[in-house]
């Protein structure tokens, strides 16, 4: 294993870290070479402060992030006279006389900006107390013995510093009184020691998280609540003298309760009847939410936000067609409390596990499309390099979703804060590089399968299977044959353009560059005549077909070509489309196979604005090279045989057989067409497939693809003390399957306390650790560690149940709690980490949506399926309309709703642990001015209006209240309503309750749960 | 700072940090809302950005950077280490030197070469910097626009806009800091101008697309209100909040920082349509940047709204050329005449553009930038009329924010095809235009997932001979 690191990164690896090698590195004019390793590199993880720190940091400094004051103009600074350092205005003192003339003076050369010439940098404390190449430049208290003052007094003929000139006598007698007054420096450092202190592996258990979880016992002492979460609340509240809030009232509890479980607000009837006077009320209502099929697309929306579910790709929009089979699952999976270690291992290997029944076996198989969720560069040409970044995304998703650990951090070098080597990283990517992602082409293409489907089904999806083959070899072998009829097609030579199907460009219509001599000796010919290039000026002569119009869709390509023993059998053709270009090479040397007229270059896809053109070359031919036509027929239209007999010398007898033929070309080709469309609709679903024999990693120097060190064998992050049967891989298994295990292992200590975390994050608004996703040295530490590991082992005894530590929490007097103001409490804890007092919670644009959808009555609750429209090739402005749940939408990387972007969905690119939390005028302004919520309004208006009862104002006001916030206005609310109402002015189009419903939407507690 | 009441003077204070944001309080969590960086590291030389983005890669050799041995050497096959064929095969291959189409001419005082397909833009030489060597990452236009934008050819780094805005701050609280006129929503889209880890605040607000004819920003206003009924509503709802603060009866920053949102929020939905607005211009001007002619009239409105926008303090303004292909405008694989198309209809209004700032006295703070993801082959693409992507030598120029006029600097070899001296590398670019504003491209960090990021990852240098 690799040796950790040392603390300050020097003296351990002298080659690493010679200064004068790094320093020639920096100072190569030519800098090709670092460009070379900067493109392998820029793909990488672009990391982390002492990445560059890597560099700068070897000329003996440090990195600095120093904010500089509004410099004090020189001018000033000469006219300062007596110069008296006093203790107490050191700080000052510097501000105003040193780090002016550093400025003015010295940054130019010695600055981290400026390349620290001599390894001495003066922007930041570090710089100077670290010294230069020639040691130590300051000495605190002894200006005499400074090299600074040496360098500035001009005393040494080889030292003199500024090199333009000797500074004025009273900045000089500055520094000196600086020096001796102890050389006072206030700017900050960049960073804390601590970004530079890597913990090694064998002292991993220093950080707490990367201890074995034990459960604590349960802290001693009264409390009133029956919840032993609270007991470990309140004894950390007891301990600061504080005290928890009183429960929230009733109907606010109910609110709360129904946003947090089910992402819904309380159906009116629920929050005007149901009373939480007894904990056995309370107890009911929680048991009935957590049953409801709606607790699994709320849970499993928070689920999505971590594995980065989306449903297309950045680059060029491509929509993941079978994506949303994923989300089902966890909708399912959540709803039915699915333990979570088994939906670990379903997750990174599900393809893999034993499976008793069809169901579960669908359930597993969709699971794995979590490791085909990434956001790739699928046009990254450098294959090697596209699938070790894969392989990357998959691991910093696994690292970051289920152990709270920056893996990717290792992808270049050991982890410089947590105790990951590099050795690690290579292992475990190891155990995934089996797992196939991706078919290769110029633009990859992820991977789909056929979903296993009950035996009836089966079976006739394997006749359509066998009879489509059976016909394809029928179509194969009738169009072999054509050739011999051909013989005589020969003699009628032309065929016209008119009579041909999709869009045909002839050569008269092509674009020639270079030599091409008309011809029209051998046929059969499209059009009128042929070019060729008289197999001469090889590489000088391309003809392009580009046709004129061309609606979106894909389409068989074919080229015309009069064949002949003479030809090149090697011609160049390439086809650009909207996927980018494809190069087929032609043997015209055959006769073409598809009516003795075409050859078919392929099948592609073009859309507007796309290219859509054909390029014939003779370059490197061996032959003469013939452009005759092209034809792009399209796939989805009827497919018809292109060849009409116009001869009228034929042998009649050859024209009936050919007849006949014909039309049985016909009738497969229609078949064949039905059969591929009903084997279309088979379902399908995102994977990767595993492919043995397993192999190991090697370790990749500097994460250089091309730069491969030897290999790691597989295994798993040697940190973590656990169990060997758990880190075991045998010689045959790829090792994927083992990863879920040892994920999903009770011993292993990171799981359970993540997503424990988690889950306690999802309900109080802030995890125990309050960076979910970083459980690192790194991250923040944990306000309750005991609490935490209480409720991971509480998970795992559970049977790593979600529902158990949901039904925990919930039930905490915790939660329950009010807001409140209380300053005293304030001063204390001001950040309400010791959870003292309720907190106001904010809704998710998917909860505002949803209950706007459920306040006027258009919420269509249907569960499942994909809501992607028919035909939806790229995501690009995906028109975004349904009455469905939010988690249903399209998740597009391209084109999110507005009002999904305005309120800080999940970036679905990344792993996220908390979403942000901003506050800014995006936000009224969608609220107040999208048509959507304006038509949500207007919705609910037509909804009140229906009833026969013909209600009074407040009657109106008071029914809208209730349905917007489970409670009735305030005295001051309804004057304000009533006033607003009867301002209505008589021409107004927008009916004023309308606008009064909008208003509430757009209203604080609408946003804002107590 | 907690428990106290917050009035929202200080939070409309406070607010100046980014278009209408509010910075709530770290203590929401770890991706709480932050100010912006706010303190220039250095003295600044420019106040803001203006990028001009020829989407697809204009030929360098076919504009700025002439190679008169192209047309003598015309047809000649001669090996060259092209960028998608070494990605694919790690080969060098063959191709055929081609030769530019357009005459060049000698402008100005500084005699600055520069070909007929940009006549007006010529006639500005003398105050632009042209930075012939550049080279760039990624050779498809979806990694190579990321990486012009973003600093890394994949998606998740902030967007190099939302940087500055991050580490300038608004001039002016009603208008966002950063805008994106008619972005393309094609190779990478959105992510372009996104914030990605920085705080929502700083992503760049899109004005327009690159298909509507209409240059509006979203969500600013219902055409089917009357005005003074939305102020009534406005009113309204600012009376809600308060009352249901009140009714709360606590003091939370959260909800004091939504509430004044509402209030900045109507601020710009007031003050940003004049600035939208075109028409407040005169017809000398219109016609100056050819909105009087259907040829160049889009980019004309659109440069002329970043004038305007440039005037009202917007710190980062994109103008793009291009569509939402995935083989955007400039890219002419097999047809590079059709290059005249595009010059036509951008030529004109960028020269009326550099006329105008400089006219007002706003290039001198205002950095003017040109370019594209890429250059382009000086040898045709498979012996067509066309030319390839280059990401190993093209040419982008500056002007004014302190960057050396009638100046030139670094070179491509003799076809033009590899940057060979005064090499600019785009994590180079992006290092000098922040130092320009005063930023520093290694101090300019913002802390994500346990580790600081940059613009510049670990690369960059700040090109000094460029700037004077």
């Amino acid at each position: 294993m690799a040796r950790p690191k040392s603390c300050l990164g020097i003296g351990g690896e002298p080659n690493e870290f010679d200064v004068d090698q790094v320093k020639k590195v920096i100072e190569t004019t030519n800098r090709s070479d670092m460009h070379k390793k900067r493109a392998n590199k820029a793909f990488l993880c672009s990391f982390e402060p002492w990445c560059y720190g890597g560099r700068y940091f070897l000329l003996n400094c440090f990195l600095a992030m120093t904010f500089l004051a509004t410099p004090v103009r020189s001018q000033e600074l000469r006219n300062a006279q007596t110069l008296v350092v006093a203790e107490q205005d050191s700080a000052d003192f510097f501000e105003q006389h040193i780090r002016p003339a550093l400025i003015e003076h010295c940054y130019a050369c010695h600055a981290i900006d400026t390349e620290a010439n001599g390894g001495l940098v003066l922007d930041s404390p570090g710089g100077w107390q670290a010294g230069g190449e020639s040691g130590p430049v300051i000495e605190a208290g002894k200006p005499e013995g400074s090299r600074l003052l040496l360098a500035m007094t001009y005393q040494d003929p080889d030292l003199q510093m500024p090199p333009d000139g000797k500074l004025p006598q009273e900045i000089i007698t500055a520094f000196r009184d600086w020096i001796a007054a102890g050389a006072v420096d206030p700017r900050p450092e960049m960073e804390p020691s601590i970004a530079i202190s890597g913990l090694p592996v064998d002292e991993a258990e220093k950080h707490w998280a990367y201890r074995p979880l034990l459960r604590p016992r349960t802290p001693a002492g009264e409390t009133a609540s029956t919840s032993l979460i609270d007991k470990f609340i309140d004894i950390e509240l007891a301990a600061k003298g504080l005290q928890g809030a009183p429960p929230a009232d009733s109907g606010v509890l109910i609110r709360r309760l129904y946003f947090d479980l089910l992402g819904l607000p309380p159906p009116p009837e629920v929050a005007a009847l149901h009373q939480l006077d007894t904990e056995t009320e309370y107890l009911h209502l929680v048991d009935s939410l957590l049953s409801s099929p709606h607790f699994g697309e709320h849970f499993a929306r928070k689920w999505m936000d971590v594995v980065r579910y989306a449903e297309s790709i950045t680059l060029r929009g491509f929509v993941l067609p079978e994506a949303w089979r994923y989300r089902d699952y966890l909708v399912q999976a959540y709803a039915e409390d699915r333990p979570f270690d088994q939906m670990i291992r379903e997750q990174i290997a599900g393809d893999l596990l034993e499976h008793s029944d069809l169901r579960e076996r669908q359930m597993q198989l969709v699971a794995t499309s979590f490791l085909a969720m990434g956001n790739n560069n699928l046009e990254q040409q450098d294959k090697l390099q596209l699938e070790m970044d894969y392989l990357d995304e998959q691991l910093e998703t696994i690292g970051r979703a289920f152990l709270g650990q920056t893996l990717g951090c290792a992808r270049c070098h050991d982890h410089k804060f947590d105790p990951i080597p590099m050795r690690d990283y290579y292992a475990l990517a190891g155990t995934l590089r089996s797992a196939v992602a991706l078919e290769h082409a110029n633009l990859s293409m992820w991977i789909e399968q056929p979903l296993p489907l009950p035996a009836l089904q089966e079976e006739r999806f394997e006749a359509l299977n066998v009879e489509l083959q059976q016909i394809s070899v029928r179509i194969d072998t009738l169009n072999k044959n054509q050739p011999n009829l051909d013989s005589k097609r020969n003699k009628q030579k032309y065929v016209a353009i008119d009579d041909l199907a999709g869009t045909v460009v002839d050569d008269s219509q092509a674009k020639l560059v270079g030599h091409w001599k008309d011809s029209s000796s051998v046929g059969p010919i499209v059009g009128t005549g042929y070019r060729h290039d008289e197999d001469s000026g090889k590489g000088a002569a391309t003809a392009t077909f580009e046709p004129l119009e061309l609606a979106p869709g894909w389409y068989d390509v074919r080229l015309s070509y009069s064949a002949a023993s003479n030809r090149a059998s090697n011609v160049r053709v390439v086809v650009f489309s909207a996927d980018g270009q494809n190069e087929v090479e032609v043997n015209q040397q055959q006769p073409p196979d598809i009516d003795g007229l075409w050859k078919s270059l392929g099948k592609y896809r073009f859309e507007d604005n796309s290219q859509a053109f054909v390029l014939v070359s003779n370059a490197d031919s061996n032959g003469h090279v013939i452009v005759d036509a092209v034809q792009f027929l399209p796939l989805n239209g009827p497919s018809e045989l292109q060849f009409v007999d116009t001869d009228n010398n034929a042998d009649s007898e050859a024209v009936d057989v050919r007849a006949a033929l014909a039309d049985e070309l016909k009738q497969l080709e229609k078949r064949k067409q039905q059969l591929e469309a009903q084997l279309e609709a088979r379902p399908r679903f995102l994977t990767v497939v595993e492919k043995l024999p397993p192999v190991d990693v090697p370790i990749h120097i500097r994460g250089d693809v091309h730069n491969l060190g030897s290999p790691v064998p597989r295994g798993f992050l040697t940190a973590l003390r656990m169990p060997e049967a758990t880190t075991k891989i045998s010689e045959s298994s790829s090792g994927r399957r083992e990863l879920a295990e040892w994920l999903s292992s009770e011993h292993n200590p990171l799981t359970a306390r993540v997503y424990a975390n988690r889950v306690w994050s999802w309900l109080m608004g802030q995890g125990l650790v309050s960076t979910p996703n970083n459980l690192g040295t790194t991250g923040a530490s944990p306000s309750h560690p005991e609490l935490l590991d209480w409720l991971a082992a509480e998970l795992i005894d559970s049977g790593w149940s979600t529902k158990h530590l949901v039904r925990l929490i919930v039930c905490s007097e915790a939660y329950r709690r009010r807001l409140l103001n209380n300053s005293a409490a304030e001063q204390i804890d001001p950040g309400n980490q010791l959870y003292w007092k309720g907190q106001s919670r904010r809704l998710s644009p998917e909860a505002m949506r949803d209950a706007m959808l459920q306040i006027s009555g258009e919420l269509d609750m249907t569960f499942g399926g994909s809501l992607i429209r028919a035909g939806t090739k790229a995501d690009y402005d995906y028109q975004h309309a349904t009455t469905r749940r939010s988690i249903y939408h399209p998740v597009f990387r391209n084109s999110l709703p507005e009002l999904f972007e305005a309120f800080d969905f999940a970036d679905p690119s990344v792993s996220i642990g908390s979403r942000s939390r901003s506050t800014v005028a995006t936000q009224p302004l969608s609220l107040l001015n999208h048509p959507w919520v304006a038509a949500r309004a207007k919705s609910m208006v037509g909804r009140i209006r229906s009833g026969d009862h013909d209600p009074t104002s407040q009657e109106l006001i008071n029914s809208i209240f209730e349905a917007c916030y489970a409670r009735l206005p305030s005295d001051d609310e309804l004057l304000n309503c009533l006033e607003f109402l009867n301002a209505s002015q008589t021409d107004e189009e927008v009916e004023r309750l309308e606008l009064l419903i909008h208003s509430l939407f757009a209203a604080l507690d609408f946003r804002y749960l107590e | 700072m907690f428990g106290t009441p917050l009035n929202r003077r200080k939070w409309l204070q406070q607010s100046a940090c980014g278009f209408g944001s509010l910075a709530a309080s770290a203590m929401l969590n770890d991706q709480a809302v932050f100010a912006s960086n706010q303190v220039l590291h250095h003295r600044a030389h420019a106040k803001r950005i203006i990028f001009l983005f020829m989407q697809g890669g204009v030929s360098q050799v076919d504009s700025f950077d002439y190679k008169p041995i192209l047309a003598k050497r015309h047809g000649d096959k001669l090996p060259f280490d092209d960028a998608r064929q070494l990605a694919k095969t790690g080969k060098r291959t063959e191709h055929h030197l081609m030769q530019s189409p357009w005459q060049f001419r000698q402008y100005g005082s500084c005699g600055q070469w520069v070909s007929d397909l940009f006549p007006e833009t010529a006639q500005h030489v003398d105050d632009l910097c042209m930075i012939h060597g550049m080279h760039t990452e990624g050779v498809a236009h979806g990694p190579a626009t990321l990486f012009l934008h973003c600093g890394a050819t994949n998606f998740i780094r902030p967007s190099m806009g939302s940087w500055v805005y991050y580490g300038l701050g608004a001039e002016n609280e009603n208008l966002p800091g950063f805008v994106s006129i008619a972005p393309s929503i094609g190779n990478g889209g959105p992510r372009n101008y996104g914030s990605a880890f920085l705080p929502p605040q700083f992503q760049g607000t899109r004005v327009g697309s690159l298909t509507a004819p209409q240059l509006s920003i979203d969500n600013l206003g219902r055409s089917d209100l009357p005005r003074q009924t939305q102020m009534q509503q406005v009113d309204f709802v600012n009376r809600l909040n308060r009352q249901q603060l009140d009714r709360r009866a606590i003091s939370d920053e959260e909800l004091e920082a939504t509430i004044a949102s509402h209030e900045l929020a109507w601020r710009m939905q007031q003050f940003a349509p004049e600035v939208l607005d075109l028409e407040r211009e005169s017809a000398h001007t219109l016609q100056a940047y050819g909105i009087d002619d259907p040829k160049t009239r889009a980019y004309g409105q659109r440069c002329l709204l970043a004038r305007r926008l440039c005037e009202a303090g917007v710190r980062f303004i994109q103008v793009t050329h291009g569509d939402n292909s995935a083989n955007p405008a400039w890219d002419q694989h097999s047809n590079i005449p059709k290059h005249a198309d595009h010059a036509a209809a951008v030529d004109k209004p960028i020269a009326a553009l550099l006329s105008d700032l400089k006219q007002r006295g706003l290039l001198d703070e205002t950095i003017v930038w040109w370019g594209s993801e890429f250059g382009r082959t000086p040898y045709s693409q498979e012996n067509g009329t066309g030319r390839d992507h280059n990401p190993r030598g093209f040419t982008v120029w500056l002007a004014g924010g302190g960057f050396k006029s009638g100046f030139r600097h670094g070179e491509t070899d003799e076809f033009g095809f590899q940057s060979i001296n005064g090499r600019v590398h785009m994590h180079d670019l992006h290092a000098t235009l922040l130092h320009q504003l005063g930023l520093d491209h290694k101090r300019l960090v913002f802390e994500h997932a346990g580790r600081q990021f940059r613009l510049t990852d670990i690369h960059g240098q700040v090109i000094h001979d460029v700037v004077s």
